[in-house]
């Protein structure tokens, strides 16, 4: 379900924000096209509620059309920013902690990805990489990875749920990010 | 952490990730705030945990959701071109009403009208001034006739000077006339007992022909001394001067006792 237009679907995301900032609606929406698939996995994924999801996923873009001005797309990647931003959402929501300020999220969140996502098929590509390294991951590693980013559990909260040791954890965590950042660079 | 800076790289994933606690994620805050480098690295960590979102199960959001997003975001622009339409409004029309007159206006209207204050005050004081200095000069100017006036008097060749002497049974004292008939002037210095009480001497014109002129009234001071400039119609011819004690205020003519008496030779 793409309604991107062909000359949207050739717009970089910082040509895009540029035109929201001049309330182009279509700017939006094609970015919501653009984006709005892979932010509602995250977000299904951490919630496990349909509903919560898609409020926050239309609440995530309404922020950005208000608030488009505020976003510097030359110090960072939109597409990290938004998934980034969709994961906070959501992990505030599910431990019930209070959401960071529209504004707050825009200026201190800056995401660098090495990687462009503007296309479906650059999105793919990399979403493809990022399972086939996880995948790799020992089983105990790949349970404390998913534990820290989609439930935002601590070294601590692990340690406690799984039975483990802390410092055990921690090296099951330190490890497995390490080999993302060997994979990922 | 090593100089400041993270021991290990991964820690930047972990702080990404929020999994680091207490005093690790302290010191690692601390030290971001003063560290560029860092905070590079961090923003890269970012970049590369986010990518974890990838691996969630493909759910594509219902249709009803861009519906009801795109619905809001036409709602906002209606809005915000129906807020901006006034504001324009009001920025061009009423610039002058509201800007000038809660900004400008206001305060230079307070300001000018401090400055009014401040200038009819002046204005007022230097009328004052003015008005002193008017009658300062005209005090001068007449004080500076009148010397010139005695000194005329004084140097004039045909200003005589009569004598007057005490009359027995009055009070003592003496005193002299200096008087010029062309310029009908007379100045007259003495010294006499004080008056009695409700009374005043008066110096007296005494005519050839005619009744006596009154040439001023006065009382002694402390010093029993008087001294003062009178003058009298021009071109009379005087047979003597004459101080009388009067009713206090003087008389048109004489009525009381003659002090002092002094016959022109």
């Amino acid at each position: 379900m793409s309604s991107e237009t062909g000359t949207d679907l050739r717009a970089t995301d910082a040509a895009l924000i540029e035109r929201i900032m001049q309330r182009d609606e279509a700017a939006l929406e094609a970015l919501y096209d653009r984006y709005a698939g892979m932010l509602s996995s995250v977000l299904n994924r951490i919630l496990r509620d349909t509903q919560a999801a898609e409020e926050i996923l239309q609440d995530i873009f309404f922020q950005l059309w208000r608030n488009a001005a505020q976003f510097d797309a030359t110090r960072g990647s939109l597409a990290g920013w938004l998934m980034v931003i969709a994961r906070n959402r959501a992990i505030s929501k599910l431990r019930h902690h209070n959401p960071a300020a529209a504004g707050e999220e825009l200026l201190e969140n800056t995401v660098a990805l090495p990687f462009n996502l503007e296309s479906a098929a650059a999105q793919q590509q990399m979403l493809d990489k990022v399972k086939g390294v996880l995948e790799m991951l020992p089983k105990e590693q790949q349970t404390a990875i998913e534990m820290a980013y989609f439930e935002g559990m601590t070294h601590s909260e692990i340690a406690e749920r799984t039975g483990d040791p802390l410092g055990t954890v921690k090296t099951r965590l330190r490890t497995a990010l390490e080999t993302l950042r060997r994979a990922l660079n | 952490m090593t100089n400041g800076h993270p021991s290990r790289e991964e820690d930047f994933e972990l702080y990404a990730l929020g999994s680091l606690e207490g005093d690790e994620k302290r010191e690692f805050e601390a030290h971001l705030a003063s560290c560029a480098d860092c905070a590079r690295k961090l923003a890269e960590a970012r970049g590369r945990v986010a990518l974890l979102a990838l691996a969630a199960p493909p759910v594509k959001p219902s249709a009803a959701v861009k519906a009801r997003l795109m619905q809001q975001v036409r709602q906002d622009r209606s809005r915000f071109d129906a807020a901006s339409a006034p504001r324009k409004a009001e920025r061009a029309e009423g610039y002058f009403g509201s800007w000038w007159a809660a900004g400008i206006l206001v305060p230079t209207t307070i300001v000018l009208a401090i400055i009014a204050g401040v200038l009819w005050t002046e204005n007022q004081n230097l009328d004052r001034r003015l008005t002193n200095l008017r009658a300062d000069l005209q005090q001068q100017q007449q004080q500076f006739q009148e010397s010139r006036e005695v000194a005329d008097l004084i140097t004039a060749r045909d200003t005589m000077i009569v004598p007057l002497a005490a009359q027995r049974g009055m009070p003592k004292g003496a005193a002299h006339v200096m008087y010029n008939e062309k310029m009908g002037m007379l100045m007259y210095e003495g010294e006499l007992d004080p008056a009695p009480a409700n009374k005043a001497y008066q110096l007296w014109l005494v005519p050839a022909k005619g009744n006596p002129i009154s040439a001023g009234v006065f009382t002694p001071g402390a010093d029993k001394s008087n001294h003062f400039m009178m003058k009298v119609p021009q071109g009379v011819a005087p047979a003597a001067f004459a101080v009388t004690l009067e009713p206090a205020g003087g008389e048109a003519q004489p009525t009381g006792p003659k002090v002092l008496v002094g016959p022109v030779s």
